[in-house]
């Protein structure tokens, strides 16, 4: 049996719902975009949702839970070789939520992100699909978003290979749990090694950032256009 | 030597009605891109209807679906070998002819079907040909149009 102090709530539900809530919406995406045809009034929405979820999480980032935020876990390239050396080592470094060089794949995977939904808002396949946006620029523009929009998608198809390998690096050849923590949210730690519990926000806060974002989105992509 | 002239001049001569009968390699690509502006144009239209993005009108979707069908058979006598300047047509069409012309079929069977759909007022159909041509589309801008 596991007893309480040796483990701790890493990561906070707002993170966790988050996350797989992204996971999934990107997957979706990738897919209904490949597929075309009646699929992309789903890509569509999808990645309007896909944009409300970053725009939280760039709130939670900076109001949020301790191990959220990106002044925790945004950490200079020097922190990150020392711990990529100590880890493949043989010594992984036990860190409290994202580690050093994680923390850069956060930012790296978010910016992405952001790149990709908000090319789509101007993105036309010159089929039948449109950006909410597309009629507000130049057809230059238009055409340089889409031709992003398809190259970048790719490049995000790499990043999340990039991070699955990386799950299962840690996850089998080094031992160290990483998926049970972003499920239940608990880390299990060996005894005696328990770091300081972090702080968390409380969940209303992140129940109104969501509330917050998805209203920007709508904005952007329903009541804008119309004018 | 006589005979020699007048073989050149026949052989001349049924080149030149040869390469009158074909469209200039440089028009070829004005005409399709036209033809697919214009389907573009038209099938957004019907794409807007089917997803509910503007009210179901018959008789333009009927005169949207009409034009579709008719400019989807533009295009495929435009492709010939040596258009692919100034377009994101990509050089695998000339290498890779029969899954193009397939996938180029495959589009025009959808775009023919739409009249006839549109005319039923079955809306489950309708939408479903939507889809299925904007599908159709999609499979060729995939491998065939520059990104």
């Amino acid at each position: 049996m596991t007893a309480a102090r040796d483990r701790f709530r890493v990561w906070d539900l707002p993170t966790r719902i988050f996350h797989w809530a992204l996971a999934i919406l990107v997957i979706f995406s990738f897919a209904t975009g490949k597929i075309g045809g009646g699929w992309m009034d789903w890509h569509l929405k999808s990645g309007y949702a896909i944009l409300a979820l970053l725009l939280f999480r760039l709130g939670w980032g900076i109001l949020g839970s301790q191990t959220a935020r990106f002044t925790h876990f945004v950490r200079g390239p020097r922190a990150a070789i020392a711990f990529a050396r100590a880890t493949f080592g043989g010594n992984h470094p036990l860190t409290l939520g994202h580690n050093p060089m994680g923390g850069w794949m956060v930012v790296f995977m978010l910016a992405l992100l952001v790149a990709q939904a908000s090319s789509g808002l101007f993105a036309d396949d010159e089929i039948a699909t449109q950006g909410p946006l597309a009629v507000k620029v130049s057809n230059a523009l238009v055409a340089k978003m889409t031709s992003f929009h398809y190259y970048n998608g790719w490049t995000i198809v790499a990043a999340v290979a990039l991070h699955v390998i990386a799950v299962a690096t840690y996850q089998w050849a080094l031992k160290v749990d990483v998926l049970r923590p972003m499920v239940s949210g608990w880390k299990v730690v060996p005894p005696g090694l328990r770091p300081p519990e972090p702080e968390r926000a409380a969940v209303w806060l992140a129940a109104a950032f969501l509330a917050i974002a998805a209203a920007l989105v709508y904005a952007l992509v329903v009541i804008y256009p119309r004018g | 030597m006589k005979k020699t002239a007048i073989a050149v001049v026949i052989v001349a001569a049924s080149a030149f009605l040869a390469e009158a009968q074909q469209v200039k390699l440089e028009n070829q690509i004005k005409y399709r891109k036209a033809a697919y502006q214009l389907m573009n144009f038209n099938f957004s239209s019907l794409d807007a209807m089917a997803t509910d993005k503007k009210p179901f009108n018959k008789d333009e979707a009927a005169r949207n679906a009409e034009f579709v069908a008719l400019l989807s058979t533009v295009p495929k006598g435009f492709f010939s070998e040596g258009t692919d300047k100034d377009t994101k047509a990509k050089p695998e069409i000339w290498t890779h002819r029969p899954d193009f012309d397939a996938k180029m079929e495959k589009m025009m069977g959808e775009a023919g079907k739409m009249p006839a759909v549109v005319r039923s007022g079955d809306m489950v159909a309708f939408k479903k040909q939507v889809a299925d041509l904007g599908e159709a589309c999609k499979a060729c801008h995939e491998e065939y149009r520059a990104k």
